[in-house]
């Protein structure tokens, strides 16, 4: 089959979606599909966005291909008589970040009338789809709610997760995620600061782009709080190979991002390096992988709660060993897997 | 809501009392900064002003800090050139206080700018082949300029005013109806409020000239052909058992020439005496007039403005008017003020004046009525409250209208025509991605 | 610096171009710069979709870039404050192909207006570009011609040349490349029957049509020329290439009027061998100096197969054109150094 994967970015910003699209393509080459991945460039300035809304619109791929997979917003506009959606995410200051402090929309008519117009652009589209699949039941629940569309959650999985493997169970949490306020790694200082035991902190991350004084925060927070000798930040990119290493020998990974859509590729990492995943009762999407007790810990969002979940992790660190394993496990259980998202998006 | 609201502010101006009025009003419940053409006799500004003497000194960074910038555009150049080259740069909502904008675009195009091709240009715009070719035969002396005429309200090229605005507030539904023929963008109906200036020390009718014996029958305001001065003479002069009972005083300026054409009439007619034209009146004696008047003749044939600052401001006073029937005129209650037909003018002028003449009591019933209606609907507290509405629907508009322009632009650059598909493209594609269908949920709850 | 290289694509196919912005974006990283391909998709049937096209990448945004390198119509329309062009294509058939069988757009009044238009957004569009570089003099001169811009030529190098080399001088004069009636493969096959020594002739690419397959293959059966012509009907990988051009005695290339000189000529020249080319193959001739690099002449059979027996009785003559021509691209400029250089300015 000829299959466009059809996706948006920040350019030189490599989020989830691009990884998804560039796993699923060549996951789909190497069963011997074609496939073309688009990845257009796309603006979250809202003063912009109808007018790009509008020239995704009038890129026409209908001549083209047997099925367009759509992945970021607004890629799902692009036209196409077999479309099929693998939602990841709403332009969210329209949705539910509207009322929030990331609702980047202002609340005056003209916010409002923009919010309603793209709101009105979207349900036309997903109109159009075959079918919709989303990535977490977080996300499916507010297409639901929105948009009064039923998708399916068809959970994105790693590419060639052999990868990782298991190494020892160290002393240090392992956070590896972009360096920005939601990803939360200042929570995870935070946290830090109350822990009885000299458990450890390496966070890997890069800033966004205008995140660079967010990246500055957090040292001077670490050296605030006198952790410089049990925090280490990595803010610059590293070789793949080290990634893994660093997974492989931590006592478990933490992962606090607050409402985040999907459960994060981190998580998931953590799990296929048989690691157990601290997260917290505010994170989204990351509570459909992690069960508190079972495959990781669920702390209550403040620094006292999560300071105890790393203290227990710490002190036990078979139990730690025992819930990375459970991970494993817990994957298998959800179904994530390239087969079937193929088998899915395909069918 | 910050709001830029453009107006003249001159005393002379009667927009700038109305504008004075309803930013005091607008001002309790938003942020108004007053923008004025410098004068040399401004109003008092109660709110934060900014006066500019041109329109380029006007500051793009400075406006970028208002969700709304209002323009009050009329027919007369000197009080709205600079306002009106302002909305040129910066689009906004535009009052319109004249539905005839005619003089106002021959007066900037050909003394002002002097570039008759552009005055041209703009006729072909509004009127099509047929405006191109009258004005052609104006710039070139061919013809009579059509401002001079009863024929101007077919070319009033209020569109002129108008384009590219988001927002569009007419005083009249006459008005309201002619923008919603030529343009998509919203526009809002307001009654064009008034304010009685406080009774300054009160000219007596001893002061003014009128015997107590006369009823005082006054026609106030600039005096343009429109407002049938000629035929209100000649109905007086078929009349002549009525004239004993009154004076008649035209009180407002008038063109040299004009003014030499009435006195001839009223030679002619035999009704010196009885009429008197009083050129400009300062706003003392004005009001005066206004007070002692018992009848006011407020006739307007062809209607060339939107409303009438000068009817509302008799009918505040509770005096009875006679009005014709037509434009914004017709659209007032019956028995709040004496129309009559413009195509059977003589005829009903003679059996209005007859009638209110002889009748106190039919004036002071009609006249109450008017003070009631006026006091409830043109207030300038009710103007704000449906203006600050309006102002919210129109910045809904914004962004799609935004849009619109800047793909309009995007494709004029290009050089697209109108005829080409891909404007119907675009049209379809924004109409059905951005406007069509349910309305969605703003998932609240 | 973030460059962002900018250019169209057709999903599905992959041609010239599409190679060169890959090879530009690895080679800017290589140089130490950021840098990141963006393909906007552009459809030109029906004609109106053209427009469409044309706005929607001047209704895209670009953050996050602080230059754009854009290659193509109508990617290059897409609006950011440093913009440079590297132009490889406007869109021909509103220029120099108006008006003859490739014009591609209906001769209506729609049609007219949508030229009209292309050429308009031209003039005004890339006149507000910082810089432009083209791929060619021909590409040049037509943007001089039609729009009235003036522009700097900046030779296209090939992207990789490290699998190129010489395994000696054998007997046979390789065609590579898509075979099409404007490559004029059938030209060297006709050369073939005038040729007096025992030269061979190797044709190896894909074939466009059908009809160009079979036109060739007619003519070496109608004249016996099998056991001397070799046709590998078939996309060659870069590796066969590198191969068959290793043993060749030198490469054919006449195509009929081409823009600029092809990346065939810079394989031959990376794998020492000179080109044999013909006066009115465009700007092929630009790299190619008769009986320096290799052999310019009439687009004839005869002419053509008079080069061919000159290079095959001289072995010694081959293996020195063919290093002066790897020495004709350096003085050229024909380099990624000078390519970054120039768009990193």
């Amino acid at each position: 089959m000829k299959i466009i994967i059809a996706t948006s970015n920040v350019p030189f910003v490599r989020g989830g979606a691009h990884l998804m699209a560039d796993w699923l393509g060549q996951t789909l080459r190497a069963q011997g599909h074609q496939v073309e991945i688009l990845e257009l460039p796309f603006s979250s300035r809202w003063e912009n966005l109808l007018e790009q809304m509008l020239a995704f619109r009038l890129i026409d791929l209908s001549q083209h291909g047997d099925l367009l997979i759509a992945i970021r917003p607004p890629s799902y506009l692009l036209r196409h008589p077999n479309k099929v959606l693998w939602f990841i995410h709403h332009l969210r200051g329209a949705y539910d970040l509207w009322g929030t402090r990331y609702q980047d929309l202002p609340s005056s008519p003209e916010g409002l009338r923009c919010r309603e117009a793209i709101m009105r652009a979207d349900n036309a589209a997903f109109a159009e789809a075959r079918k919709i699949y989303c990535n977490s039941q977080v996300v499916a629940d507010r297409l639901a709610r929105f948009n009064r569309v039923q998708a399916e959650v068809l959970y994105p999985p790693l590419f060639q997760p052999e990868r990782f493997r298991t190494g020892q169970t160290g002393d240090y949490l392992l956070c590896v995620s972009r360096l920005t306020h939601h990803k939360r790694q200042w929570l995870a200082l935070e946290a830090l600061r109350h822990t009885q035991t000299p458990v450890r902190l390496v966070m890997v991350g890069r800033p966004d782009p205008g995140e660079e004084t967010y990246a500055m925060e957090l040292s001077s927070l670490i050296q605030r709080y006198r952790l410089s000798d049990r925090v280490v930040l990595i803010d610059r990119w590293i070789p793949e190979e080290e990634k893994i290493r660093l997974l492989a020998e931590c006592l478990a990974a933490v992962y606090l991002p607050l409402d985040e859509d999907s459960y994060g590729y981190a998580s998931l990492e953590a799990h296929h390096a048989g690691k157990a995943v601290l997260t917290t009762a505010d994170a989204g999407g990351t509570r459909e992988l992690v069960l508190d007790g079972l495959n990781g810990m669920v702390a209550a969002p403040d620094p006292e709660a999560i300071a105890t979940a790393m203290d227990r992790l710490y002190a036990d660190r078979s139990m730690a060993q025992r819930m990375g394993e459970a991970g494993r496990q817990r994957i298998a259980e959800l179904g994530i897997s390239w087969d079937r998202v193929i088998e899915k998006l395909l069918s | 809501m910050r709001i830029a609201w453009f107006t003249p502010y001159s005393r002379k101006s009667a927009i700038a009392r109305f504008s004075a009025a309803v930013v005091r009003e607008l001002a309790r419940q938003e942020t108004v900064d007053l923008w004025y053409p410098r004068t040399g006799d401004p109003l008092a500004a109660e709110v934060h002003n900014v006066s500019f003497r041109d329109a380029s000194e006007v500051d793009s960074q400075k406006l970028a800090a208002y969700d709304l910038l209002v323009y009050n555009l009329g027919n007369h150049l000197p009080f709205h050139r600079e306002i009106y080259e302002v909305s040129r740069r910066f689009p906004g909502l535009c009052v319109m206080h004249d539905f005839v904008m005619h003089h106002f675009f021959a007066a900037y195009y050909l003394e002002h700018l002097r570039r008759p091709q552009a005055y041209v240009a703009i006729m072909r715009r509004c009127a099509g082949a047929r405006g191109a070719s009258v004005a052609e035969e104006i710039v070139t002396g061919r013809r009579r300029p059509v401002w001079e005429t009863d024929e101007v309200t077919r070319y009033a090229l209020f569109e002129e005013a108008i384009r590219g605005a988001y927002g569009v507030v007419a005083h009249s539904e006459f008005f309201r109806r002619h923008v919603e023929a030529v343009s998509p963008v919203p526009c809002a109906r307001l009654y064009l409020p008034y304010e009685l200036m406080p009774v300054k020390s009160g000219f007596s009718r001893q002061e003014l000239g009128i015997p107590d014996s006369k009823l005082l029958l006054i026609t106030i305001g600039h005096v343009n052909p429109n407002k049938r001065v000629p035929s209100v003479l000649q109905a007086l002069a078929a009349n002549r058992d009525l004239l004993e009972r009154i004076v008649y005083v035209v009180a407002g300026p008038c063109d040299p020439g004009r003014l030499a054409e009435l006195e001839s009439i009223i030679s002619r007619l035999g009704l010196e005496g009885i009429v008197r034209l009083t050129g400009y009146v300062e706003e003392g004696p004005l009001q005066a007039y206004l007070r002692h008047a018992d009848l006011c003749i407020n006739l307007r044939f062809p209607a060339i403005e939107g409303a009438s600052a000068s009817l509302v401001e008799e009918m505040l006073h509770g005096k009875a008017v006679i009005v014709t029937d037509t434009g914004f005129y017709s659209e007032l209650p019956s028995d709040c003020v004496m129309k009559i037909r413009p195509e059977h003018e003589q005829e009903d002028l003679t059996s209005a004046l007859r009638r209110l003449v002889t009748d106190a009591g039919l004036r002071e019933a009609i006249g109450s009525r008017a003070r009631e209606f006026a006091e409830k609907h043109f207030r300038a507290d009710q103007y704000a409250r449906e203006f600050l509405k309006f102002a919210w629907e129109v910045r809904s508009a914004r962004p799609l209208l935004e849009l619109v322009d800047r793909v309009a632009g995007e494709l004029k650059c290009m050089g697209v025509t109108k005829e080409m598909q891909i404007v119907d493209t675009v049209s379809r594609e924004c109409e059905q991605l951005f406007c069509a269908g349910p309305e969605p949920w703003t998932g609240s709850g | 610096m973030k460059l962002a290289v900018v250019n169209n694509c057709v999903p599905f196919v992959a041609g010239g171009a599409e190679h060169l912005a890959e090879a530009l974006t690895q080679k800017l990283r290589e140089y130490g710069h950021e840098a990141v391909l963006i393909r906007i998709p552009f459809r030109w049937e029906p004609p109106a979709k053209i427009i469409e096209s044309m706005l929607a990448c001047r209704l895209l945004r670009l953050p996050n870039v602080d230059r754009v390198v854009a290659l193509k119509f109508p990617a290059y329309l897409v609006p950011h404050p440093e913009k440079m062009l590297w132009l490889l294509h406007q869109f021909r058939q509103a220029y120099d192909l108006w008006g003859t069988r490739f014009q591609g757009l209906p001769d209506t009044p729609e049609g007219r207006r949508i030229r009209d238009v292309i050429v308009e957004a031209d003039n005004r569009f890339l006149r507000q570009v910082r810089k432009i570089y083209t791929n060619s003099q021909v590409t040049s001169d037509r943007l001089r011609r039609f729009n009235g811009i003036d522009s700097e030529v900046l030779l296209p190098p090939l992207a990789d040349t490290s699998q190129f080399f010489c395994a000696g001088y054998g007997d046979y004069i390789l065609y590579p490349g898509r075979i099409t009636a404007s490559k004029r493969q059938l030209l060297a096959v006709e050369a073939m029957r005038h040729v007096t020594t025992d030269v061979r002739l190797v044709i190896a690419g894909r074939h466009e049509a059908p009809a160009d397959l079979a036109q060739i293959e007619a003519v070496i059966q109608q004249h016996r020329l099998a056991r001397r012509v070799q046709v590998i009907p078939r996309f060659i990988s870069e590796e066969e290439k590198a191969a068959l051009l290793s043993r060749a005695l030198a490469c054919a290339y006449f195509p009929y009027d081409e823009d600029s000189y092809g990346y065939v000529t810079l394989e031959a020249y990376y794998s020492r061998k000179p080109v044999i080319t013909c006066s009115d193959s465009g700007g092929v001739c630009m790299v190619v100096k008769d009986g320096v690099t290799g052999h310019v002449t009439p687009p004839d059979p005869q002419a053509v197969a008079a080069a061919m027996d000159r290079l095959y009785l001289d072995r010694a003559a081959a293996r020195r054109m063919g290093e002066a021509g790897l020495e004709l691209l350096r003085s050229l400029q024909i380099g990624w150094d000078r390519v970054i250089e120039a768009l990193t300015q």
